[in-house]
């Protein structure tokens, strides 16, 4: 039977609208008052007030940037590399944090007794010390390293006070880059293959196939880019090499960099550690008995019921995790990693525009953030169990 | 895996949980297409039983062999038997991630190599076989529970076992879904396949059931066929434990 249309004023709808509109005018109608007080207050002081700064050259150098940068530069150059730089520290500490749980995570839930005691030792460390006295003390460490001259030889790596020399690729700084982004896409590309419903109905051979033939596409790229920019008659390798008081050759990792990278893989590592424990746990013992049943190995039980079922378990708990440890890598000003947090707080003191400058830093974080958790939610949302009758998940 | 020799031959069973002694010294022969029915009070071991034929529980001493294949620390003994033995569980455990489908595909892609096209058409035929045919695409968690258990069984029917082992299949549903259930397994032991089945229903082990086995603290106690079981039963326990669950 079709329900009576309501009375416009008496709908659900019409009231959810007006009640949203009006605290959205609201909120606008304060940000504006609130903008042109300041604007008011700065200029009777004699402050300018806008965001033309952003066109001056800043005068100043970066420690560290993924491209070119020069103090000759403009001040939204500066910026862009600066929220690039928080951007692959969250990419290397997001990264690094997940395989250190997952791998923490499956100890604590396995059999064996050694490996549980490990994870548990390992997670009760470094999730009961403070993040920023962990960051301190691999610093600390970094910093009693010996000096390039004495640098401590791990096979083709380097270690000393300077950072940490890793061999790399004898070809030029762009192609590095671009190699690095090629493989990532080949890589990415292999796994939505392989986890992607829209391929489910490929035969499973075919898809592995496929997938693999994704990545062999991307190495070949690679190498085609690298035969193409190598210069010729050097060797293929650039490996460290102690020359004198510094170290020529290999990619230098600088131990901002490092202490910081190590310091988020390490402490994000045991909260994942524990959410990946408690995916685990709420698996159901039935869903494994069954898999097993019917005939399926021990890996194929892992990777086609356990892991998907405590994935979808993990995943709400893991966003905001992850969102919180994008936040954490503003902890990087205390060591003096060129981070977009340190970049706004140098563009402060240089510039003076602390408004103009707070306001872009909360947009940065607020766009990152939002944009991470976006796309890990609509994961979640297309990935989650559908229907109530879940029946037998504890 | 020989065909011809009996499907389950279990000699001597016994099996620990900790010091609890949990089946004793249990001994039972199966023949191929042979239905038997296990019942017997809550904590006797029924379930233990059987899952120690397909292995979900390791037994600590004497002999299972399924058609002829010795289960011991051999895991492609184990594998070989799990391919032959499909199980239908009290609660389902249908996998909530996978569709109705693919729950009934998975293994004999990934166990079976079967190519998926033919492990679909035979999911299908299944499916249409426990009634359920319009619910394919569907996930678990948006069916009924005696849906879900007659999926259950078309998963393990997918499998092409030689037999089936079913554990209380309808002790968690309500009583209205419970013939649907029923009505399957009926039509499966009447179409000749092995069962070894746990359940209370005495209705269904009266009608399809070749032999009817009462279990009590790790034990086989009376083994009969139904008619026999039912109205003269020799054993003072069986006497108590049928009053009881008949008197409901
Ligand atoms: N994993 C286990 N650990 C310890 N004891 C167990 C375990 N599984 C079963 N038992 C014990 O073994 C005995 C037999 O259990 P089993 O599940 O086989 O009984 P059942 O006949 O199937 O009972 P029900 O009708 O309640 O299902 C019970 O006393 C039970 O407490
Ligand atoms: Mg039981």
């Amino acid at each position: 039977m079709p329900m009576p249309a309501a009375p416009l004023w008496r709908s659900r709808t019409t009231r959810s609208l007006l009640l949203q509109g009006g605290f959205a005018l609201a909120l606008l109608a304060a940000i504006v008052a609130a903008t042109l007080t300041a604007r008011a207050n700065l200029s009777a002081q004699g402050m300018t007030s806008g965001f033309d700064f952003l066109w001056t050259s800043t005068g100043w150098e970066m420690n560290f940037t993924l491209l070119p940068a020069a103090p000759t530069d403009p001040y939204w150059w500066f910026l862009l590399l600066g929220l690039l730089n928080t951007l692959l520290m969250g990419l290397i500490g997001l990264g690094g944090a997940s395989v250190i749980g997952l791998i923490v995570g499956l100890m604590r839930s396995g059999r064996n007794p050694a490996a549980r005691f490990l994870a548990t030792l390992y997670i009760e460390l470094f999730r009961n010390l403070p993040l920023i006295l962990q960051l301190f003390f691999w610093y600390a460490l970094a910093n009693a390293l010996p000096n390039p001259r004495a640098a401590l030889d791990l096979g083709p790596a380097l270690l000393s006070s300077r950072g940490i020399y890793l061999p790399g690729l004898a070809v030029p700084y762009g192609a590095a880059i671009v190699i690095a982004a090629i493989l990532l896409l080949g890589l990415a590309l292999a796994i939505r293959v392989l986890a992607a419903r829209r391929f489910a109905r490929m035969e499973p051979v075919p898809r592995r196939v496929l997938a693999l033939s994704l990545v062999l596409l991307a190495i070949l790229a690679s190498a085609a880019i690298a035969l193409a920019t190598h210069p010729p008659g050097t060797g293929w390798l650039s490996l460290p090499q102690p020359r004198g008081l510094r170290i020529d050759g290999g990619i230098r990792v600088q131990p901002e960099f490092a202490c910081l990278a190590i310091a988020i893989m390490t402490y994000g590592g045991a909260y994942v550690g524990e959410i990946v424990r408690g995916g685990f746990k709420a698996v159901g013992r039935g869903q494994l008995e069954a898999a097993r049943a019917l005939g399926l190995s021990p890996w194929q039980v892992f990777s086609r019921v356990r892991l998907p079922l405590a994935f979808r378990a993990m995943l709400p708990i893991l966003i905001n995790q992850y969102v919180w440890l994008i936040k954490a890598t503003t902890l990087g000003i205390a060591v003096g990693f060129s981070d977009f947090f340190m970049v706004i707080a140098s563009s402060i003191t240089h510039s003076g525009q602390t408004l103009e400058l707070i306001g872009i830093l909360m947009g940065g974080f607020l766009v990152v953030n939002f944009s991470l958790a976006a796309v890990l939610n609509r994961l979640n949302r297309a990935i989650a169990l559908k229907g109530h009758n879940t029946g037998g998940a504890a | 895996m020989d065909l011809t020799a009996p499907a389950i031959a279990i000699r001597d069973l016994n099996k620990f949980y900790g010091t609890f002694h949990a089946l004793c010294g249990l001994s039972l022969t199966v023949r191929k297409g042979e239905r038997v029915v296990v019942c017997g009070p809550s904590g006797s071991g029924k379930s233990t039983m059987i899952r120690c034929i397909n292995q979900l529980e390791e037994h600590d001493s004497g002999e299972i062999r399924v058609f002829g294949t010795l289960l011991d620390d051999n895991l492609a003994s184990i594998d070989a038997v799990r391919r032959e033995v499909g199980m239908v569980f009290q609660h389902f455990n249908l996998f909530p991630h996978m569709t109705v489908l693919e729950n009934c595909t998975l293994a004999p892609i990934l166990v079976r190599k079967t190519p998926r096209a033919v492990a679909e058409a035979l999911a299908l035929k299944f499916l249409e076989k426990v009634r359920i045919l319009d619910q394919a695409s569907k996930f678990p968690g948006q069916l009924s529970g005696g849906q879900q258990q007659r999926v259950a069984i078309a998963r393990a029917l997918c499998m092409q076992p030689e037999i089936l082992l079913f554990d209380e299949p309808t002790s968690a549903l309500d009583p209205e879904m419970i013939a649907e259930v029923l009505d399957v397994m009926v039509t499966l032991a009447n179409e000749g396949m092995t069962m070894i089945c746990v359940t209370h229903e005495m209705g269904f082990a009266r009608k399809v059931a070749d032999r009817v086995i009462f279990m009590d603290k790790g034990e086989i106690v009376e083994e009969a066929a139904p008619a026999a079981f039912f109205e003269a039963p020799r054993n003072e326990r069986t006497r108590l434990f049928l009053s009881e669950v008949l008197a409901h």
